[in-house]
């Protein structure tokens, strides 16, 4: 199973740096994506994100406390994590 | 655009806002102290704030912070407005201003640390009177020393630390308490649809920090619309693909949400209301139809069925919309967007960095050459009654004025800067000053205000350090013991007059010729007029001052004036009454570029006269010219003797007529030496010309103003009527031995 490390800043330009190699790796299976060192995170990874869950397998996300407070801030926990609290997708947790 | 662009834009803007607050303020002191005054003074702190967030200015950003919390409190009523207050305010803008400078590498981040506990003790000394503290006013408090804990922490985190910031802003507040709040609130909140589209997320903008701002006014997220984002390998990361639905408190008005998006204009679709739909991805390529058709799917989750249906049903949308309420109507992009995706609302102005419209100015001046040197060429094959050739100097000078009127600006952003010099003198001499201002939107060129501000900050400390009297030397002579200032602006016969009058202790002459003989800048027992002494302060390395303050007195204030307007092309004079004020008037042009003159011949030269200085021409007869001493005539217009000055003896032209009643005289209008009619050979023409600086390309010479390019070629000097005429008639003598060096047309 290929894991992919994001940086601490997952800004814009990571996340156009990791597109190509996350599509790679989805093609191989199911993506764990390490983001436990993330401690900035923008819009544009945030959709990366989104996107690599719903993108063929899937992906599972290790998440840092910023990631899982961002994403819960903004309602997208269920969205990003398998282990949210389960208020269906796309719904503030 | 790049960063450093974007980064441009947002300085010009923070001008503006601070402009924008500085007039609210200064309307709340006049007594207007209405919510749109107030309004304004918050969204001029709050786009400062934001833009600061968004560059990662994070002192200015903490500053504003504070600020914004305060003028948030006065707005909600819970801080009561007061005169202390109102002078709190402004001098917490002074700072925010240096603030501003300081982000932009123009001088020391201030030490706002005692103002910004003066302006927390102001929200604190009201907190406990506020009758129904509001959900996103009870936040607040507790935000200031938040907002330090940035500074300490900036290092390590970052320019978008999104959750470190929401945690400043909910504090302790537990998640499920905050998703309780809006329940609390569910009868007045509202909801607002925000999708960022990819100019949101360009140039280091984070639309994130836009949530967070309007979290920050306890706005809780309902839903994320993730259903417009691609599978990966079709994903573009400069996208806008998740959209977001908040519920806003009441209290928060639809204005300050609007605020917060303000930045990225049209970059971040907005739609207000549970019914609007959500506002459809923008594409990088038009495939508008697809996404507004997966559009409806969330939408249809949110409580709007209805509204998303009503419009896919019907591809002529636009009734519907309209039927919607209006607020909704106005900001959702209309949802069917099958033609091109419908461009939101176009701002009524836009940006023009400043080097392009210079060069169009200066393509536009060489139109007006190009056409001189058409028409002439036309005339010399006797086409010059061309009915085309009409049609176009018509069209050029259309082109000429549109292309001015782009530079002119009103004069008001340079008036706007003297409230805070009045400040910081009130606070340096203790001297009160009351200002009015009139005509602050005549327009004038861009070049001349940006140079117009050195001069104008000299005169007012000049006329507040000198001029006006201290309090109790003012009450003794009668008068109130405030001083005032009156800054107005004119315009008049093609120039525009400023005038900066106090009505202080006059100029004291007898100090003034004193001073100057003890300098030695003029004999003793010389016998000078009024008008003389006061121009003796203009006088370099003049100053009457008892002692150096750091305000003025170095006697290089009046000089510089002086060196300043001449640079523009103006004159200063100088109206002083002993015990009631002296005014000083600036005379300047509108434009540095373009201007009418006459064409005229003086004997083997061609000149160009100011239009503007003309009032009229006149061939005389022999009797109404009298001699008067040797060099010198008068001539009688309709009862008035003027003084003749003859142009050829100025410029040493050879082969000239030299007797009035041979030639044509032109009669002009000078600010300080009344009116003048000059001896010429002959008026050739009356055109457009366009000025080309002397000093630029040779050097400044007396008397003439610029040089201009003919419509043959060659180099025509314009005569400056007003350094021309009160030098040749304060000194007729030095007049005769000619006084300016031609040698530039000759070089030409």
């Amino acid at each position: 199973m290929p894991t992919i490390s994001l940086p601490s800043r997952c800004d814009r330009a990571a996340a156009e740096a990791l597109l190509p190699e996350m599509i790679a790796a989805l093609d191989a299976g199911t993506l764990t994506i390490d983001a436990r060192e993330c401690t900035q995170i923008g819009q544009a990874m945030l959709q990366v994100l989104v996107s690599a869950r719903r993108t063929g397998d899937g992906a599972v996300i290790e998440a840092s406390s910023h990631l899982r407070e961002t994403a819960r801030r903004l309602g997208l926990s269920a969205e990003l994590f398998d282990d949210a609290p389960a208020t269906g997708k796309g719904n503030c947790a | 655009m790049n960063a450093e662009e974007i980064q441009a834009i947002f300085f010009a803007e923070c001008e503006e806002s601070l402009a924008a607050a500085e007039q609210g303020l200064a309307a709340c002191m006049a007594g207007t102290q209405d919510d749109d005054t107030v309004n304004a003074v918050f969204r001029g702190v709050h786009s400062i704030k934001g833009g600061a967030g968004a560059f990662g200015y994070i002192a200015l950003q903490g500053y504003t912070h504070t600020f914004e919390t305060l003028l948030s409190d006065v707005r909600d009523g819970t801080v009561p407005i007061t005169d202390a207050l109102i002078e709190l305010m402004l001098r917490a803008l002074d700072t925010l201003s240096d603030h501003v400078s300081a982000a932009r590498g123009l001088g020391e981040t201030p030490d706002d640390a005692a103002l910004q506990a003066e302006l927390t003790a102001a929200m604190a000394a009201n907190a406990g009177a506020a009758p129904t503290p509001a959900p996103a006013a009870e936040a607040q408090p507790a935000s200031p020393p938040t907002v330090h804990a940035h500074d300490d922490d900036d290092e390590v985190t970052s320019d978008f630390d999104f959750a470190a910031m929401l945690d400043d802003i909910t504090g302790s507040t537990s998640p499920a308490e905050a998703s309780d709040a809006p329940d609390d609130d569910a009868d007045t909140s509202w909801v607002v649809k925000v999708r960022p589209h990819a100019g949101a997320m360009r140039n280091g903008s984070e639309p994130l920090l836009m949530l967070r701002d309007v979290i920050d006014f306890g706005a809780m997220c309902i839903a994320c619309d993730v259903s417009q984002v691609p599978p990966l390998d079709s994903l573009d990361p400069g996208t806008g693909y998740l959209g977001w639905i908040f519920a806003i408190p009441g209290e928060v008005d639809e204005a300050m949400v609007r605020d917060v998006f303000d930045f990225v204009g049209d970059e971040c679709g907005l739609a207000i209301g549970d019914d609007a739909p959500m506002p459809p991805v923008r594409l990088p390529e038009p495939r508008a139809l697809a996404p507004v058709a997966q559009a409806a799917p969330p939408i249809a989750a949110a409580p709007a069925p209805k509204a998303a249906a009503t419009p896919m049903a019907k591809p002529a949308a636009q009734p519907p919309v309209a039927a919607a309420p209006p607020a909704s109507a106005q900001t959702a992009p209309a949802p069917s967007a099958a033609p091109p995706p419908a461009p939101p609302a176009m701002g009524q102005s836009i940006r023009i960095e400043l080097g392009k419209l210079d060069k169009l100015i200066d393509a536009v001046g060489e139109l007006v050459i190009a056409q001189a040197m058409m028409a002439q060429r036309l005339a010399g094959d006797g086409l010059a009654a061309t009915e085309e050739l009409a049609l176009l100097e018509g069209l050029t000078r259309d082109i000429q004025e549109s292309a001015m009127a782009i530079r002119a600006q009103p004069i008001g952003s340079v008036f706007s800067r003297v409230p805070r010099i009045l400040r910081e003198l009130t606070a340096s001499t203790g001297k009160h000053v009351r200002l009015d201002v009139s005509g602050e939107s005549t327009e004038l060129d861009k070049t001349v205000i940006e140079r117009l501000g050195e001069p104008l900050t000299h005169l007012i400390r000049n006329a507040v350090d000198h001029g006006i009297e201290p309090a109790e030397e003012r009450l003794a002579a009668g008068k109130s013991p405030e001083g005032t200032l009156t800054l107005s602006a004119e315009h008049k016969s093609g120039r525009i007059l400023i005038r900066i009058a106090d009505d202080g202790r006059g100029i004291d002459r007898e100090r003034v010729l004193a001073k100057a003989i003890e300098k030695g800048l003029v004999v003793p027992d010389v016998i000078m007029s009024k008008e003389e002494i006061d121009l003796l302060i203009f006088a370099p390395g003049f100053s009457t001052a008892q002692s150096i303050s750091n305000i003025s007195g170095r006697g290089v204030g009046m000089d510089v004036v002086r060196q300043n307007v001449k640079e523009l092309g103006g004159r200063i004079t100088i109206e002083s009454e002993p015990g009631s004020g002296t005014t000083f008037t600036m005379t300047l042009p509108l434009t540095l570029a373009i201007s009418d003159g006459m064409v005229v011949n003086v004997g083997d030269q061609t000149l160009v006269v100011p239009l503007a200085n003309v009032v009229e021409s006149l061939r005389p007869e022999p009797k109404e010219v009298q001699g008067l001493g040797a060099h010198r005539a008068m001539i009688n217009v309709r009862g008035r003797f003027i003084p003749v000055l003859p142009l050829y003896a100025a410029v040493g032209a050879a082969g000239a007529v030299e007797r009035p009643e041979e030639g044509v005289l032109i009669v002009v209008e000078t600010e300080g030496a009344g009116r003048a009619a000059l001896l010429v050979d002959a008026i050739c023409d009356q055109r457009q010309v366009v000025i080309k600086s002397l000093d630029t390309h040779y050097r400044s010479v007396e008397g003439v103003a610029g040089a201009t390019i003919l419509g043959d070629g060659r180099v025509a000097l314009i005569v400056d009527v007003d350094g021309l005429v009160a030098n040749s008639l304060s000194d007729a003598g030095q007049f005769a031995a000619g006084q300016f060096d031609t040698g530039f047309v000759e070089a030409a």
